[in-house]
């Protein structure tokens, strides 16, 4: 089932490509062009339109990963484990430019670069698993055992999900608590306009990604599996004759 | 392959339009003047101006919205008188952006606004760093995908090598 609608949805891979291309645009021009000035940041809340929109996508493919890993361990999936593997490669890109973008905001707002507050520790947390489950699939020679191992990493990795999310409540941090939650939006209509166009379109970018990424270790493996196929039948020819 | 690098022109073309008009914008919009040039050129209309409020010379009634200063640059200063909302961000030391017109009878900016210094470098390596990185990534990864089906093509790969 789920293996028919990845391909399916492959096959709409321009119109996911098509839609973060225009969403990012527009969001980028309303962002750096039509949004006011906070009160008391000023220009510098325009970072926001970057930052935020990278580090909620990077909690959406790390969901991507753990449903994908899940379905992976009930139905032993290739094409599946090849998708988690991609999500997990364009996860920890997408956290570590979080992290980034978030600490450039941190210095001229907080006076600086890093504190080991809640939100971005339990968010360095998530990092640090995602560079764990790639050495993983780097070290392991064996396919079945590298995907089940990956795979059981990034079902225990889920817990650090809920954590991030919730870190600003639990715990008296320094990053300031959602602007936009169960309770309501706390920011004018002006800021989040082009917060939720760069939001849409961050989310549409890694779909996009996700494909050709997906698309990518699929050639990749066919490719040297075909290789090592006819090398294989060379060697078997040359060892009869 | 070639159509790979045609959407990545367009693309890169739409970024550097964008990027020309913020530039323009933040040009037009946030430039400020120092208190030496203000002196210099006697503006008409309303200006920005950039300097620090220098220590002790602040007076008047700042809760109430209304105050004097003296707004410092690297090499002049100018008189300041403040009328307007009570102002949150001023105080001796600090260095803010001061929007008002120059008044040149009595010699004095009158002041009707404050805002914050302009933290351009901070905002434009963000958006570098947070965006750069995606569209390189990706365009290696379209580029590697475009170079994997020509390999495979050519090798004729693909072929069925049962039988």
């Amino acid at each position: 089932m789920i293996r028919k609608a990845i391909r399916r949805i492959q096959r709409y891979k321009g119109w996911f490509g098509g839609a973060a291309a225009l969403c990012l645009i527009v969001g980028l021009y309303l962002g750096l062009l039509g949004s006011p000035p906070d009160y008391y940041q000023g220009e510098v809340v325009r970072i926001m339109y970057v930052h935020v929109p990278l580090a909620h996508t990077a909690l959406f493919a790390y969901t991507v990963l753990f449903g994908g890993s899940a379905w992976y361990l009930w139905k032993r999936d290739p094409l599946v484990d090849n998708m988690c593997h991609a999500a997990a490669g364009l996860c920890a890109l997408f956290t570590t430019l979080a992290l980034f973008t978030g600490m450039i905001w941190g210095k001229p707002t907080w006076n600086t670069w890093w504190t080991w507050d809640a939100r971005l520790t339990s968010f360095m947390v998530l990092l640090f698993i995602l560079v764990g489950y790639l050495m993983l699939r780097t070290f392991i020679d064996e396919p079945e055992k590298e995907a089940r191992y990956a795979a059981v990493i990034a079902i225990v990795g889920f817990v650090d999900l809920p954590i991030i999310h919730f870190s600003v409540e639990w715990w008296r941090t320094l990053h300031q608590p959602q602007s936009i939650s169960m309770r309501g939006v706390s920011i004018s209509s002006g800021m989040l306009v082009p917060l939720i166009a760069m939001s849409i379109g961050m989310s549409f970018l890694f779909s996009y990604m996700l494909m050709v990424r997906t698309q990518r270790l699929y050639l990749t493996n066919l490719l040297n599996a075909k290789k090592g196929r006819l090398l294989s039948q060379f060697h078997l020819s040359k060892a009869e004759s | 392959m070639t159509i790979v690098y045609v959407r990545w022109g367009g693309l890169l073309i739409a970024a550097m339009i964008l990027a020309f008009l913020a530039s323009q914008n933040y040009r037009q919009s946030l430039a400020s003047l120092s208190p030496k040039e203000v002196l210099e050129a006697l503006p008409q209309g309303e200006v920005r101006v950039l300097g620090r409020v220098k220590g002790r010379s602040l007076s008047g009634e700042v809760d109430e919205g209304h105050a004097q200063f003296s707004l410092a640059g690297n090499e002049d200063e100018l008189a300041v008188t403040y009328n307007g909302p009570p102002p949150e961000n001023l105080r001796e030391l600090k260095q803010l952006v001061v929007i008002g017109i120059w008044n040149p009878e009595e010699q004095k900016f009158l002041a009707r606004e404050f805002a914050l210094v302009t933290n351009y470098g901070f905002v434009l390596s963000a958006y570098l760093i947070g965006l750069l990185p995606l569209a390189i990534f990706l365009f290696v990864m379209e580029r590697k995908v475009a170079l994997l089906y020509a390999e495979i093509k050519q090798s004729k790969l693909y072929e069925s090598d049962v039988g």
